[in-house]
C-alpha cells in the first residue's frame, strides 16, 4: 500500500534520515520506536509531506506522491495525522473541529457531516462534549477529539506522532484504548511511541529506528524478546551508559569518580553496588597503569534498568594482551580484588582492540 | 459615559479658569515697557526678525499662528504680541481686553510672492497692481477692509471666468482682514478680493489653497501653488527664495497688549462671557457648519487611511513573514522606516516632495501618508496575531488536506482577528487623533476648523472644547463599532447564540 524507497532528509548539516526504505501493507499496525532524535517523527512527517524529503520515493497505491503533478492535498486526505500536541482548532467547537474538513474539503452536507461527527464522538466516548471548545477539555479528551477528527476524513492510514507524550500518565490509557480499538477494526496505522508495552500489544510490526535509519525491524516478539542487534538490545533493555577516555597517568581520577557517583545516584543504584563499581574502576586503573600512554584506553559503564545489570567494559587499542595476565603486575592483590568484585569476566580481542568486560556484583564481594 | 464627558469638560473649564486667574503681569503702554517682557511672534514672519532686533532682552516666544499668540496673550502667558497693524487692530475689535501700543516699529512692503523664474506672471501681476493703484481701486479696498469698527464688510462681486487653468493662490486664511474664511466657507478679506481681481486681470478662474503661513513658500517652490497673496511682507530673506511684485500695502508692525479692562473687576460676569463666547464661536455665521465640514473630512481621512493601511499592512505582513529575503527585506525596511519617522514629517514629505509636481488633492495625500503609517503598524500587529496562533494548528489543517491558503483562511485568520482586534482598535483611535496635523497641508479637518474660528474670534475656549468633544465622540463611536465586530467574531458568543436558538 505504501512503499518508501531510499528516503533522505537533511536539516542543514544534520542528516536526519539516511536511505530509509520500508513497505507498509493494508491493515498493518506499525510501531516506530527508538531514542529521541533518531528521526522517527521526521520519518512520519515525510510520509504526508509535512516535511519535504530531499531524495527518495514514496509510492502510495503505486502513485509517486513526490512527483511534480501529484495532488498533495488528496494524498494527505488519505493519510491523516494525530499530533503529540493535539493541534485542535481552538476557535471551533469540538463538533466543528470534526465537520470543518468534510464540509470544506469533501463537500459533504453540513447536516450529514454533523451526524457523522456525532457518531465519531460517541466512538471516542466524547458525545457530550460536542459543543465545548478545545480549551475546556483535558489533554486526554483533546487527543481523543483529534483522533475522531482524523477519522472524520475517512483516511486510509493514520499517522500517530507520539500521541501520548504530552499527556499525564492517568490520561495515557484513555487515548491508548481508543487506538487499540482502531487497530482491532483493521485501520492501517503508523505509531511513533515511547509506550513499549502498548507497542508490543497493539502492533503487528515494530521498526526500531536509530541514527537516521530503520536499524531493526520485526514482529513485536522478535524486537522485544529477542532483539538481534546491539543498539536495539540496549534500547529495549533501557541501558544507560557512561564512558571515559583515558590517555595518560595524569588523568583526572577524582573528576571521573564524581561523575560515576552522580551516574549511580541517577540510576538509583544501591550503596553496595556503587562501592563495588568505584573500587573496581580504581583497581582496573592500577592494572592498566603499565599500558597507559600506549594508546587510548576507554572505560565504559553500562547499566540496564530492566535487568539491573551493571557492566564495565575496558577497551584498548593495541596488541592482543590480557592485562590480567602477565608479569607486569607488582602483586596478585589487585587481581584478587577485581575477581572478588565481579560476577563475570571476559577477555576478547578483535580488530586491533583488546576488550575486558565484567559484570559488577550487586552484593558484598566474595573472597576468591 | 455622560460622567466621562462631564469630567472632560470640567477639566478643560478648570484649566481655562486657572489661566484666567493668572493675569497679574503689569500693563504695557509703550514699546519701552515691553523691552524686558514676554513677547509672542509668529514663526516665519517679519515680526520674528523685528523682535530679535528691537527687543533683544525680551523673552520672545514663537507661535505657529498669530491667533495662538493672541490666545496666549489673553491667557496671561504673554505680555505682548508683535504683529502687523491690520491683524492687531482686528483682534482689538473683538476683544475689549486687548489694546494697541500706538508706536510703529517698522514699515514693510506687503507684496505678492511668485516662484523664481516665472517672470511672465511677475510682470503681468505687477501690471495689474499698477492699474489698481492708478484707478484708486486699492485705496478703496483699504477703506472697505481695514476698518476700525465691527460694521459688516462691503464686498464687491468680481466675475471670473469658469474655464481655463485656475490661478492657484496660496493663503493663510487666519489673517483677518487680509485673509479669512467667511460664513459660507469662502476665502475673503482684502487679499481675497485682491486675488480675485488679479485672476480677473489674468482672465483665469481662482482656486485657494489655505495652509499654514510657514508652509506657503515651500508650497510655492514645489509648484503646489502659483502665487502667494496673503499679506506677506517682502523681506530680503524671503526675496532670496521667491520673487515679489511691487508693494500693494504698507504694513506697520505694532505691539498688541492687554488693556486695563482686562483686570477690571466690573467687567461682564464669567457666565455672560461664556454665553457670548459660545454665541460668537459656534452660532454666529453658522460656524458650527465649519466644524461639521471639518468633522466629515477627519472621519473620511481616518476611514480611508485605515482601509488603505489595513490592506497595505496585510501585504507587508505577508512579505515580512515570507521565507524569501527578496520579499522579507523590503518589508522590514518599510516597517522600520515608517515606524521611526513622525507622521507629520512623512505627510509633508509626500506633499512637498513626492507629489510635488502632481496635482493630487491634499486629502488624498493625507490618506496616503496615514495609510502608509498605519500599514507599517498594522503589519506588525497582524504578524504578532498570526504568530500567536500555534503552528501546530496549521500543520493539522495541512495534514487534513487543506492547502496552505485554505488553512490560513479557515483556521489561522479567524483566530488572528480575535487576537489583534483589541490592539487594532487602539491603533485606529490613535490614527483618528493623529490626523489632526493634516491642516499643515491645507486640509480643512476638524482641528483646522477650530483654527479658522479662532482666527476670527481670537478666542481659544469654545473652538478647542468643541473640537475635543467631537474627537472624543468620533473615537467613541469607532471604539463601539470595532467592539461590535470583536463580539460578533467571538466564537464563544456564537455558541451562546446557537444554544439559544
Amino acid at each position: 500500500m505504501i512503499t518508501i524507497e531510499n528516503l533522505n532528509k537533511r536539516f542543514g548539516d544534520l542528516h536526519v534520515l539516511k536511505n530509509v526504505s520500508a513497505e507498509i501493507q493494508k491493515g498493518d499496525v506499525v510501531s516506530i520506536i527508538g531514542p529521541s532524535g533518531c528521526g522517527k517523527s521526521t520519518f512520519l512527517r515525510c510520509l504526508n509531506l509535512l516535511e519535504t524529503p530531499d531524495s527518495g520515493r514514496i509510492l502510495i497505491d503505486g502513485d509517486d506522491v513526490m512527483a511534480a503533478n501529484a495532488n498533495v492535498a488528496a494524498v494527505r486526505q488519505k493519510m491523516n495525522m494525530v499530533f503529540q500536541s493535539f493541534n485542535l482548532f481552538s476557535h471551533l467547537t469540538v463538533l466543528e473541529n470534526l465537520t470543518v474538513g468534510p464540509i470544506k474539503l469533501k463537500g459533504i452536507a453540513p447536516a450529514s457531516a454533523k451526524e457523522k461527527a456525532a457518531d465519531l464522538l460517541r466512538l471516542v466516548g466524547l458525545a457530550e462534549k460536542g459543543n465545548h471548545f478545545p480549551d475546556e477539555l483535558s489533554g486526554g479528551q483533546k487527543q481523543r477529539v483529534a483522533i475522531a477528527r482524523c477519522l472524520a476524513m475517512d483516511p486510509e492510514v493514520i499517522l500517530f506522532d507520539e500521541p501520548t507524550s504530552a499527556l499525564d500518565p492517568t490520561m495515557v490509557r484513555e487515548v491508548l484504548s481508543v487506538i487499540r480499538k482502531l487497530a482491532k477494526d483493521g485501520m492501517t496505522m503508523l505509531i511513533v511511541t515511547h509506550e513499549m508495552d502498548f507497542a508490543r500489544d497493539v502492533s503487528n510490526r515494530v521498526f526500531y529506528m536509530d541514527s537516521g535509519g530503520i536499524h531493526e525491524e520485526g514482529t513485536p516478539e522478535q524486537i522485544f524478546q529477542n532483539p538481534q542487534r546491539q543498539k536495539t538490545r540496549a534500547f529495549i533493555n533501557r541501558t544507560r551508559g557512561l564512558s571515559f577516555a583515558i590517555r595518560s597517568e595524569d588523568f583526572d581520577f577524582y573528576g571521573m569518580n564524581a561523575e560515576i557517583e552522580s551516574f549511580c545516584e541517577k540510576q538509583i543504584l544501591s550503596k553496595r553496588h556503587r562501592q563495588n563499581l568505584l573500587l573496581l574502576v580504581e583497581e582496573l586503573l592500577q592494572v592498566y597503569r603499565a599500558f597507559l600512554g600506549h594508546g587510548v584506553m576507554t572505560i565504559g559503564i553500562e547499566y540496564s534498568e530492566r535487568s539491573g545489570r551493571l557492566d564495565v567494559i575496558c577497551e584498548q587499542e593495541g596488541p592482543d594482551r590480557n592485562p590480567l595476565q602477565g608479569d607486569h603486575l607488582p602483586d596478585e592483590i589487585g587481581l584478587m580484588i577485581i575477581r572478588s568484585l565481579v560476577d563475570e569476566l571476559q577477555y576478547s580481542y578483535s580488530e586491533g582492540f583488546s576488550q575486558l568486560s565484567m559484570t559488577v556484583r550487586a552484593v558484598a564481594p566474595v573472597s576468591v | 459615559m455622560k460622567v466621562r464627558i462631564a469630567q472632560h469638560i470640567g477639566f478643560v473649564l478648570m484649566t481655562m479658569m486657572l489661566a484666567a486667574c493668572s493675569k497679574t503681569a503689569p500693563i504695557i503702554t509703550s514699546a519701552k515697557d515691553a523691552e524686558t517682557s514676554r513677547i509672542g511672534v509668529m514663526t516665519g514672519s517679519t515680526s520674528e526678525a523685528i523682535a530679535a532686533k528691537r527687543f533683544p532682552l525680551a523673552d520672545v516666544k514663537h507661535f505657529d499662528d498669530v491667533v495662538d499668540a493672541i490666545g496666549a496673550l489673553k491667557a496671561g502667558q504673554l505680555d505682548a504680541v508683535l504683529t502687523g497693524y491690520p491683524a492687531a487692530l482686528q483682534s482689538t475689535k473683538r476683544n475689549h481686553d486687548l489694546a494697541l501700543v500706538q508706536e510703529d516699529l517698522s514699515n514693510e512692503d506687503t507684496s505678492i510672492g511668485i516662484k523664481k523664474g516665472n517672470t511672465k506672471l511677475l510682470s503681468q501681476v505687477d501690471g495689474i497692481i499698477s492699474k489698481l493703484k492708478a484707478d484708486g481701486t486699492l485705496a478703496d479696498m483699504s477703506r472697505r477692509w481695514f476698518k476700525k469698527d465691527l460694521s459688516p464688510y462691503e464686498e464687491i462681486d468680481i466675475t471670473l471666468p469658469t474655464k481655463g487653468a485656475p490661478l492657484k493662490v496660496g493663503v493663510s486664511a487666519t489673517r483677518e482682514p487680509f485673509n479669512f474664511v467667511d460664513a459660507e466657507g469662502r476665502i475673503t478679506g482684502h487679499d481675497g478680493e485682491l486675488s480675485r481681481r488679479i485672476a480677473q486681470g489674468l482672465d483665469r478662474p481662482v482656486e485657494f489653497e489655505n495652509m499654514r503661513f510657514a508652509s506657503l513658500i515651500p508650497a510655492l517652490q514645489a509648484g503646489k501653488i502659483d502665487i502667494i497673496i496673503t499679506g506677506m511682507s517682502a523681506t530680503p530673506e524671503r526675496a532670496k527664495k521667491i520673487d515679489f511684485t511691487q508693494r500693494y500695502y504698507e504694513l506697520h508692525q505694532v505691539l498688541l497688549v492687554r488693556s486695563a479692562l482686562a483686570i477690571n473687576p466690573n467687567g461682564p460676569s464669567f457666565w455672560d462671557r461664556t454665553v457670548e463666547s459660545f454665541d460668537s464661536n459656534i452660532i454666529k455665521e453658522k460656524r458650527y457648519l465649519l466644524l461639521l465640514e471639518g468633522l466629515k473630512t477627519t472621519v473620511l481621512i481616518s476611514i480611508l487611511s485605515a482601509a488603505l493601511g489595513t490592506l497595505l499592512g496585510a501585504l507587508v505582513c505577508y512579505m515580512r513573514m515570507s521565507g524569501s529575503s527578496y520579499l522579507n527585506m523590503p518589508a522590514r525596511v518599510f516597517i522600520d522606516i515608517l515606524r521611526g519617522t513622525p507622521v507629520l514629517v512623512l505627510l509633508m514629505l509626500i506633499f512637498y516632495v513626492v507629489f510635488a509636481s502632481l496635482n493630487v488633492s491634499p486629502v488624498m495625500v493625507s490618506v496616503v501618508a496615514f495609510g502608509l503609517n498605519f500599514g507599517a503598524y498594522s503589519a506588525e500587529i497582524f504578524r504578532t496575531g498570526i504568530e500567536g496562533v500555534d503552528r501546530g494548528q496549521t500543520e493539522a489543517g495541512v495534514s487534513m488536506g487543506f492547502t496552505r491558503a485554505q488553512t490560513f483562511f479557515n483556521i489561522v485568520l479567524p483566530q488572528m482577528i480575535q487576537r489583534v482586534l483589541p490592539i487594532y482598535k487602539g491603533e485606529f483611535i490613535s490614527l483618528v487623533k493623529m490626523t489632526s496635523v493634516v491642516g499643515y497641508i491645507a486640509v480643512h479637518d476638524l482641528t483646522k476648523a477650530s483654527d479658522i474660528i479662532r482666527s476670527r474670534t481670537f478666542d481659544a475656549f469654545f473652538p478647542l472644547v468643541m473640537v475635543a468633544v467631537l474627537y472624543f465622540f468620533v473615537s467613541w463611536i469607532f471604539i463601539r463599532l470595532l467592539g461590535l465586530i470583536e463580539r460578533k467574531t467571538d466564537p464563544r458568543r456564537r455558541r451562546h447564540l446557537e444554544a439559544k436558538s
